[in-house]
């Protein structure tokens, strides 16, 4: 192995350490206790705010914002992909062409997606407002992983350069907001929790 | 404003530190700053102002725990937006978190994450409270509470004078001398609640609600030492007193030997005293149910019969936040009115997705925001006129209060009732 895989290596390892204490955390603190004489099913609850209750249908952030709702869904979707690809890369396995096809438009898709959300928050004063560095930091290098996730799959050369950014992304992920890729889960698994046992979820129509 | 100094900010501290479950540090932890949540809060809808959309309430609380709980927030504040908790940003705080927030959760549905905003900010409330930051108006009102027994400080004798009063209206209307408002009678079905605002300006809805318990033959009462439903300090989010509110309510439950406590219509009564009650107290309240679900079920068991042609107008709803967004109470307030009134129409958007009215939040009781409370009720004057109803019923005092206030404001040329009334004026009676 060359010294950009180890580093890329030692900097998933460092991530997956601190996203594990976090994990952890969150499974040793448990579920508040709540006192009220519960109404409805938490399990429902807790179903139903990872399904119907994120359905864009539903949700203003969504069906208001078409353009950045679709972003954004390009952006998670290519990210998980650069990230399943990183693993295949690293293990030297070969994917059929057809395949790598896919996934370097896929890439290349989400880093375009990741363009377009950087551009908004510089630019849309209410996001700007909203905004620190952290924000910035992260989008570029999600955006960066994504592009050099792409740019490897059709120029090998770039592979040392692709494994330096991999591996910042994954030092860098555990200190901001990135952390939401655990912290996503337990906020809507919460979500679910107490709207679930006040009968609210399932959501009722009137 | 007083200045702040080491032992509040540990007070505050400790309000973010006291990690008793997972749901404060998930929550605390998941905002991405997409902005996404700004179009569904009515603060930023109705004002522009960018300072007030839903996240930015959400990191006046976050940005504090970056800096206080977190590694990266306590060696590289700047990168992460982290904030101390000092004199500039309390001021922000009390600002956007009591006078720029109905707690109406509209936003807690359409993030795109699931950030329970509304807690996130209860829990700003509950740090400011700690600190002895809640606005002077909120806190006079949670005082009066805590000191007389209801919120509007109302003496006994004039709560029974009100009661006896309304007593003898009830017996007119029903031309019945044996009709009565039941007062601190143990050993009932139901012990009834009120809104103090109901024996202060609004006495008729008692009796509203008295005809229908007799329409219902009900075994019911009312009692002096505990008669009010709200909680203020729900609102102003101090622990120790909304403690005390609740705790008071649980003990009179008790003392009359009630089978079942019913509140009265108050969303935010509603919530404290269902919801929030037995977890202030840390123990389960007997059962509780809404006058509501009540009414609801007195007309599906057909223990009452309502007439819809006695109600002829077109009535809309507005739906209380507390009732319908965090106590899913949807469908319960429009089978009553689909019993009780020939021409209902919906507001749009309605039920889980209806705006708040502005009084929520404790608003209500905060002179400090009053203009701009009435300034964003001009979305839900735009969703009455466009219904073209005559009267708006809803499920609630301080809805009906901060209704009331935008029909002159805003000329609307509505009425404005209850529940309780729509439902006593479509009664048909039977007399024994
Ligand atoms: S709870 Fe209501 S008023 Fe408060 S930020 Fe959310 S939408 Fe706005
Ligand atoms: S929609 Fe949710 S995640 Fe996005 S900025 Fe608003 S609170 Fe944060």
């Amino acid at each position: 192995m060359h010294w950009y895989e180890w580093f890329a290596l030692a900097a998933l390892a460092i991530c997956l350490i601190s996203f594990a204490h976090h994990f952890f955390r969150l499974l040793k603190l448990g579920k508040p206790r709540d006192y009220s004489a519960r109404a409805g099913s938490t399990t429902r609850g807790i179903v139903y705010s990872f399904t119907a209750g994120m359905n864009p249908r539903n949700k203003e952030s969504a069906f208001l914002h078409l353009p950045t709702y679709t972003a954004g869904v390009i952006f998670h979707v290519a990210t998980f992909l650069s990230i399943v690809m990183f693993f295949l890369l690293l293990s030297g396995l070969e994917c059929s062409r057809l395949i790598c096809i896919l996934l370097t438009l896929a890439a290349f898709s989400g880093a375009a997606a990741g363009v377009g959300i950087f551009i908004k928050r510089l630019t849309d004063n209410k996001l700007r407002r909203l905004s620190n560095p952290d924000d910035y930091i992260s989008n570029m290098l999600v955006t960066l992983f994504q592009l050099f996730t792409g740019l490897v799959l059709l120029n090998n050369g770039l592979y040392p350069a692709y494994m330096i950014v991999a591996g910042l992304l994954f030092i860098y992920m555990p200190a901001g907001k990135l952390k939401h890729a655990i912290y996503f889960f337990a906020a809507r698994y919460h979500l679910g929790l107490f709207y679930g046992w006040r009968n609210v979820w399932p959501m009722k129509k009137p | 404003m007083e200045k702040i100094t080491k032992d509040k900010i540990e007070c505050g501290l400790e309000v973010l530190k006291r990690l008793q479950d997972s749901k404060l540090i998930s929550h605390l932890n998941s905002c991405v700053h997409c902005g996404l949540c700004a179009d569904s809060c009515l603060y930023y809808l109705a004002t522009g102002d960018e300072r007030m959309i839903p996240a930015g309430k959400v990191d006046m609380v976050s940005a504090i725990y970056r800096r206080y709980c977190t590694i990266t927030g306590k060696v590289f504040p700047a990168l992460v937006g982290a904030r101390e908790l000092d004199d500039t940003n309390i001021r922000e705080m009390v600002d956007l978190l009591y006078g720029a927030c109905t707690m109406c959760g509209r936003c807690v549905k359409h993030c795109s994450i699931g950030v329970d905003i509304e807690y996130v900010i209860r829990t700003g409330r509950e740090m400011l409270a700690k600190m002895g930051y809640v606005p002077e108006s909120l806190q006079a009102t949670v005082d009066a509470a805590l000191t007389s027994g209801n919120n509007m400080a109302i003496p006994d004798e004039d709560f029974l004078d009100t009661i006896e009063w309304m007593e003898e209206e009830l017996q007119d209307e029903l031309n019945d001398p044996t009709a009565t408002i039941p007062i601190n009678q143990p050993g009932k079905n139901i012990l009834y609640t009120l809104n103090p605002r109901e024996p202060k300006f609004f006495p008729l809805s008692i009796s509203a609600m008295a005809k229908i318990f007799y329409a219902a033959k009900e075994s019911w009462t009312l009692s002096t030492g505990m008669y009010d439903v709200t909680n203020y300090a729900y609102f102003s989010s101090h622990p120790g007193h909304s403690r005390i509110i609740a705790q008071r309510m649980y003990d009179e439950l008790q003392k009359m030997q009630a089978k079942k406590l019913v509140l009265a219509e108050c969303g935010h009564g509603a919530r404290a005293n269902r919801w929030e009650g037995p977890n202030y107290i840390g123990r389960e309240f007997p059962e509780t149910v809404t006058s509501v679900e009540l009414i609801a079920g007195y007309i599906k068991s057909g223990r009452i019969r309502p007439d819809r042609e006695l109600n002829r107008e077109v009535v809309t709803l507005h739906d209380p936040c507390n009732l319908v967004r965090s106590g899913g109470i949807v469908k319960e307030q429009r089978y009553i009115l689909k019993n009780t009134v020939k021409n209902f129409v919906e507001m749009t958007p309605h039920g889980m997705d209806n705006f708040c009215c502005g009084g929520g939040g404790g608003q209500l009781a905060m002179s400090e925001y009053n203009d701009r409370r009435i300034k964003i009720a001009g979305i839900k004057a735009e969703q009455i006129k466009k219904t073209g109803a005559a009267i708006v019923a809803t499920p609630c005092h301080n809805c009906v209060d901060q209704l009331s206030q935008i029909n002159v404001t805003y000329r609307l040329n509505v009425q404005i009732k209850t529940m309780a009334e729509i439902v006593a004026d479509s009664l048909i009676i039977e007399h024994p």
